[in-house]
């Protein structure tokens, strides 16, 4: 069942290409069922190949499917190849099983879009780039699928590019995702230097092999590069600008790529690297202190925001933040399982958030809403699931990863860690609760125009969610603390280091028996605490937000701008370059226009004025280059041959 | 050195050329037959695509052979062979894209398909040619046959002023390759690629003035049908006067043939003495590739344009010659049928999107081509990106081959360069991609006749960028076959 | 006596092609151009080189510029009628480089810096075969290929000059 690899990748590949070429003649029903169809098989072989993992015993988990070499040059060897182990296969059950829900939602959600072909040739497009990434055997191909899903990405984001806002910010992605791209093929440059190779296992078996020693320079400057290229596809800080912005895109793309998805990739390819990583105790400090910074940055940022799915991107990059923290510790299995659960309650909450923005059609401002939950039940309860897994209560899901982050982050870090994750869960509480309650609680701020069509969403979308909610209630059992059953099955691919029991053990003797169980008691106690609050503030007292915001107006300020961080960015990097670029652009065109309009002979047509001069259009001076070129050559011949 | 006694007379090696000077004849005389009107008549593309098709197949069955026939004036093995090819896709396209071309532009003369097969067989004879007489020969019928072709369009005044500038610089090039021929014949006494070589090793690798300066003479001669600078001036005018179709093989098949007589020259006689041309061929590398590079950012004819990228491609193609070890040759063989696709493809939608009269070929006339065809805006965009050197296509694994052989030999700094330029050439490559799909429509598009021929050139083309892109191993390995009884 | 016909015929030939470029008449010019060839014909027979000596006479004088002839006749060249200079300035480095190129030729044949090399067929080799007999067989049996890929050239330098002069378009 491992060879069929290859058809996972296929079917999306087929998808987009039909849809691209002869969409436009296509009926709509039929486009949607090509994209889904493929999807839909694709998630099945995935789920065959799964099991055909596991039918293996947990040593021998590890299948390299070698299609054939793209370039081969002395020593170089780029193989296009896939892998599939534990990692590798929990992760293309998550793009194709999630991917598959958000296409058939996709199918309702933009049903009256004219680019209906277009968008499912891209979303497909994307599945197969982002299974490539996470299929690849070596880090070139890695890289060609990352580049690939930034390309979708980049697409979809600027899908309404008549809208200028989605234009700017699909070329706001490009260039931000440009920096840390930057860095990732410095990286694989670097990688091929060191090991002569590029191949996932030579890579790692070399590593591992104590040829290198902890704390060595290279690799720590290869691990700091590939990061580089972690922070700017998972929105970390600093590279983090692009994702809120990214939520111009339809907002299925936004579940898809900016949050279940795309956004992951950094923290597959850390996880991927982890015998880099734990190479580089730097590295893993950075990582980690850029993860929990991030999530409560991001966390802070989300308090005051007003947009719905702005708010939710906050969340995505505070919960990617968590993720890296994790990793960070070397808690590899962990970021993994936060990933897979975070995958299963953001999707659900973006595609509820976009079931609620095609309720009121379009209107995605908090303040605008409220009372909903009457009008579109079956959003609202789904909703809440994804509220309370993000939030972190017992038995969602999102409890369980959270806690074991947290719990990692306390045992392999220290305090502080465990004391900024913490806090971020309070106040991902607290936004959460805030955006539920604004949303569908309280009174109605909804336009009387729009109320008037308030309506549920399709079958077609709503099932997806009943899917999602289900995956974010049960999706946490997987790995239940103590006996998880994803460290155990993710095991070989994060070797000794990357599970907790040992550590786990250790840390129960160390500091009592009941540690993990106090820490459970502890983030729970956090997440109704966020949640209090926010009831407080959103339900209960409704004129205390405001007058908080009155008295503490600089903080209130600061964060509704989102520390300003995009004027800063704007200022220091943007400003200049553009200003160079228009310059530069004004020469150009000055020179362009110039030439047309001097350009008396068609020769000369939009050249400058030096080679305007040269190419004369006279055969004789042709003939007088030929020359002097030869006698160039004669005296080099014979002043060479001195 | 062979031996005499095997070197027979073997009419059955060039059957190929037999093949096509008939199928040249035949066309001609079925033109004049004919009572149908010129543009009716479409036999004329069909016998000489199916003289190309013959010929192709009769060389394919040589795959493998070596054998120098004619007295060892013509020889056969993997290289010249894999150029045979080259040369008939080039041809064979160029006869798809042709057709409805020539229709449109009432130029459906049966000379016009005739001259094709003709510079055909003389760009064969090239890359065959075992000595510097056939390879003259062979260039001059190539020549010469391109030189009518270009001025075949004989309403249009650019079209003749392109023809006759053509064939005067041509001409005068040609002056100095025979002269350099002359020189080296003088100095060595044989025209004998081989036996110049066994001259020079007797002589301890050391050139006399006589023989250096017939070497400076070839280059300029070659170097000139390659379009390298500084004998490139002639390239944007007259690929831009000439009949698109005949610009897109112009800018194809000579060059190859020019190639191929190129290394064979090089390698083989004067393989000893590469210090003395490798700083030569450095410099003219830079300089083409650089002046192709930097003219083309402004241009705004299509045509030109692509006349000035095909000068940096040539200017690539020098970096592999100086490198000079056996991947370089093998470099040259993939960049070279990479470059046919991309180069061929790009030209067939050129026409396409044109119209009589070849108007509408300004870059400006792309804008928006995107929302009214936007397949035929993919392909072009495929075929673009390829030249760019954007994996995963053709032009990407060609450029990484040859900037790997420069490394090879330890020629850095040139690679160095060679990576700069085609990150310049990426702007003005982008620049007809970005009218295509940032811009809105400047003119009415006139709805698209695409004839089934030019339709196959186009999907022929394609499928050898991505091919020759993602699964270059294969004819990679034909062309590393393809070197082995070079030096 | 031969060194002395060969200074005489070379000094004619010299004079001729002077007197062909600044002869106005074009008649007068092929005339002169004729006169050359003839000399230099005779060249070749001093080289031992009979066959091309008659080529040169039967091919160049006979044919080709007997053509010329014809053809300047038809077309009735107006012989007054003063050509423009289009380029004047060129004049005086013209004359500058065609000095220096002939001091640059002198001073290589003079220091012997370019050294042919005798080939295989040397003139005892080729007396002892006979001229023409040898041309015969070397271009029948070495020079096969080329000799026949001519005709070829030749076809399609006919098929130029029909379709680019061909009246009708």
């Amino acid at each position: 069942m491992l060879n069929l690899v290859a058809l996972i990748l296929l079917f999306p590949l087929i998808g987009s290409a039909m849809n691209g070429l002869f969409g436009r003649r296509l009926r709509k029903e039929s486009i949607g069922y090509i994209a889904c169809g493929a999807i839909g098989l694709s998630f099945f072989i995935s789920v065959l190949v799964f099991i055909g993992l596991l039918l293996l015993p947990p040593e021998e988990r590890i299948f390299e499917k070698h299609l054939f070499s793209w370039i081969q040059s002395g020593s170089f060897n780029a193989a296009v190849g896939f892998q599939v182990d534990p990692l590798s296969s929990l992760m293309i059950l998550i793009v194709t099983g999630v991917g598959f829900l958000i296409h058939i939602y996709s199918m309702g959600y933009m049903h009256d879009d004219k680019g209906y072909h277009r968008y499912f040739s891209y979303l497909n497009l994307f599945t197969f780039s982002m299974l490539l990434l996470v299929l690849s055997n070596n880090f070139l191909l890695m890289f060609v699928g990352w580049e690939a899903v930034g390309l979708c990405s980049y697409l979809l984001i600027g899908f309404w590019f008549e809208k200028k806002s989605a234009s700017d910010a699909a070329k706001k992605a490009f260039v931000v995702n440009r920096v840390g791209d930057f860095g990732f093929a410095l990286g694989i440059m670097l990688i091929f230097l060191t090991f002569h190779s590029i191949d996932f296992t030579e890579v790692f078996n070399a590593a591992s092999h104590g040829e290198f020693a902890i704390g060595n320079i290279t690799i720590t400057l290869i691990t700091l590069l590939l990061f580089m290229g972690a922070a700017g596809k998972s929105a970390q800080i600093p590279l983090y600008t692009w994702l809120p912005d990214a939520m111009e895109g339809p907002t299925p793309v936004s579940a898809l790529i900016h949050a279940a998805t795309m956004v992951t990739a950094g923290v597959y390819m850390i996880a991927r690297c982890n015998v880099l990583y734990m190479l580089s105790p730097f590295t893993m400090t950075v990582v980690a202190s850029i993860g929990a910074t991030t999530a409560l940055f991001a966390a802070s940022i989300g308090l005051m925001q007003n947009d719905i799915k702005r708010v939710l991107a906050y969340s995505t990059i505070s919960q990617l933040g968590y993720m890296f923290l994790a990793c960070g510790v070397g808690a590899f299995t962990a970021g993994i399982f936060h990933l897979m659960t975070h995958a299963f309650f953001k999707a659900l909450l973006f595609l509820g958030s976009g079931s609620v923005i095609h309720a009121l059609s379009g209107e995605q401002d908090m303040r605008k809403m409220g009372g909903l939950k009457n009008h579109i039940p079956i959003t609202y309860k789904t909703f809440l699931i994804g509220t309370v897994a993000i939030a972190g209560i017992p038995p969602f899901a999102g409890f369980f990863s959270k806690d074991e982050i947290l719990l990692e982050a306390f045992v392999r870090g220290n305090v502080i860690y465990w004391s900024i994750g913490a806090f971020a869960a309070f106040l991902t509480a607290f936004y959460m609760f805030r955006l539920l309650f604004m949303t569908f609680h309280g009174e109605s701020r909804v336009d009387p125009h729009v109320k008037e069509h308030l309506h549920e969403s399709p079958r077609n979308m709503t099932i997806p969610l009943i899917i999602l909610a289900g995956l974010s209630i049960i999706g946490g059992f997987w790995g239940l603390p103590g006996a998880s059953a994803l460290n155990h099955f993710l095991s070989p691919v994060f070797g000794g280091h990357g599970h907790n029991e040992m550590h786990g053990v250790e840390a129960g003797a160390h500091h009592g028996i009941g540690l993990p169980s106090l820490m459970m008691v502890v983030s729970t106690l956090i997440a109704i605490g966020g949640i209090w609050l926010a009831y407080q503030m959103y339900v209960k007292k409704q004129e205390l937000p405001k007058k908080l915001a009155e008295r503490f107006a600089l903080p209130y300020r600061i964060l509704y701008n989102k520390y300003y961080v995009d004027e800063i960015y704007d200022a220091i990097f943007v400003n200049p370059v553009k200003k160079i670029s228009v310059q530069l652009w004004k020469k150009v065109d000055a020179m362009m226009i110039d030439g047309s309009v001097n350009g008396v002979a068609r020769f000369v047509t939009g050249t400058s004025n030096i080679f305007r001069f040269l190419q004369t259009g006279y055969v004789r001076n042709y003939a007088f280059y030929i020359v002097v070129g030869c006698i160039f050559i004669l005296i080099l011949t014979t002043w060479l041959n001195k | 050195m062979p031996n005499t006694s095997i070197m027979t007379f073997n009419i059955l090696s060039i059957l190929p050329v037999l093949i096509l000077a008939g199928f040249g004849m035949m066309v001609l005389v079925v033109d004049v037959l004919s009572s149908r009107k010129m543009g009716e008549k479409n036999f004329l593309a069909y016998l000489s695509l199916i003289g190309v098709v013959i010929a192709a197949f009769l060389s394919k069955n040589f795959t493998g052979t070596t054998l120098f026939s004619f007295y060892g004036a013509y020889t056969i093995d993997n290289y010249s062979l894999f150029f045979q090819f080259v040369f008939l896709l080039c041809a064979g396209l160029t006869i798809l894209i042709s057709k409805n071309y020539v229709q449109r532009e009432n130029i459906n003369y049966g000379e016009y398909y005739t001259l094709i097969l003709f510079s055909t067989i003389g760009m064969i004879l090239m890359a065959s040619g075992a000595d510097l007489l056939n390879i003259f020969i062979g260039l001059e019928i190539m020549s010469i046959s391109i030189y009518i072709l270009v001025g075949m369009k004989r309403t249009r005044l650019t079209s003749n002023e392109a023809s006759l500038k053509y064939f005067l610089l041509g001409a005068f090039s040609t002056g100095f390759l025979l002269y350099g021929i002359a020189l080296v014949y003088g100095a060595t006494g044989t025209i004998s690629l081989r036996q110049i070589a066994v001259f020079i090793a007797g002589k301890g690798g050391v050139l006399d003035p006589l023989l250096l300066a017939g070497m400076g003479l070839i280059i300029v001669g070659i170097g000139f049908k390659i379009a390298s600078a500084p004998f490139h001036a002639w390239v944007p005018d007259v690929y831009e006067g000439a009949p698109t179709a005949i610009t897109a093989f112009m800018a194809v098949g000579p060059k190859a043939a020019g190639f191929a007589a190129f290394l064979r020259i090089f390698f083989i006689a004067f393989g000893q003495v590469h210090q003395d041309w490798e700083k030569i061929i450095w410099i003219l590398a830079v300089l083409t590739m650089t002046t192709g590079n930097i003219i083309a950012l402004i241009q705004t004819n299509i045509k030109r344009m692509l006349a000035y990228s095909s000068i940096a491609h040539a200017g690539y193609l020098l970096i592999a010659l100086v490198a000079a070890n056996n991947m370089s040759v093998s470099a040259i063989l993939f960049y070279l049928l990479a470059y046919l696709f991309m180069n061929i493809g790009a030209f067939a939608i050129v026409i396409v999107i044109s119209q009589k009269e070849d108007s509408f070929l300004k870059i400006s006339d792309f804008s928006g081509l995107a929302y009214k065809h936007p397949r035929l805006a993919i392909a072009m965009t495929l075929f673009l990106l390829s030249m760019a050197g954007i994996p995963p296509t053709a032009g990407f694994v060609g450029k990484f081959y040859i900037f790997s052989s420069a490394i090879k030999s330890g020629y850095v700094l040139l690679a160095i360069i060679g990576v700069i330029n085609s990150v310049i050439a990426v702007f003005y490559y982008l620049r007809v991609t970005v009218a295509m799909y940032m811009r809105g429509p400047e003119r009415e598009f006139q709805p698209l006749t695409l004839s089934p021929f030019i339709f196959v050139a186009i999907i022929i083309s394609i499928i050898g960028t991505i091919q020759l892109g993602i699964f270059p191993a294969k004819v990679l390995e034909i062309a590393q076959r393809s070197i082995l009884l070079l030096r | 006596m031969e060194p002395y016909l060969f200074y005489v015929m070379a000094a004619t030939s010299v004079v001729a092609a002077l007197y062909l470029i600044f002869e106005k008449n074009p008649v007068f010019c092929a005339l002169y151009l004729v006169f050359s060839f003839i000399n230099i014909a005779v060249l070749y027979v001093l080289l031992e080189a009979q066959f091309i000596a008659a080529v040169q006479v039967i091919v160049y004088t006979g044919a080709i510029m007997v053509l010329f002839l014809f053809v300047i006749m038809l077309l009735m060249v107006d012989v007054k009628k003063k050509q423009k200079d289009d380029l004047p300035f060129q004049r005086i480095p013209a004359m500058v480089m065609g000095f220096v190129l002939l001091v640059v030729m002198g001073l290589a044949i003079k220091s012997k810096l370019f050294q042919g090399r005798e080939g295989e067929y040397t003139s005892a080799k080729v007396e002892s075969i006979g001229h023409t007999q040898l041309i015969g067989k070397l271009l029948f049996t070495d020079y096969l290929l080329p000799f026949e890929m001519t005709s070829i050239l030749l076809f399609v330098a006919v098929i130029g000059a029909i379709i680019l002069a061909k009246r009708k378009v």
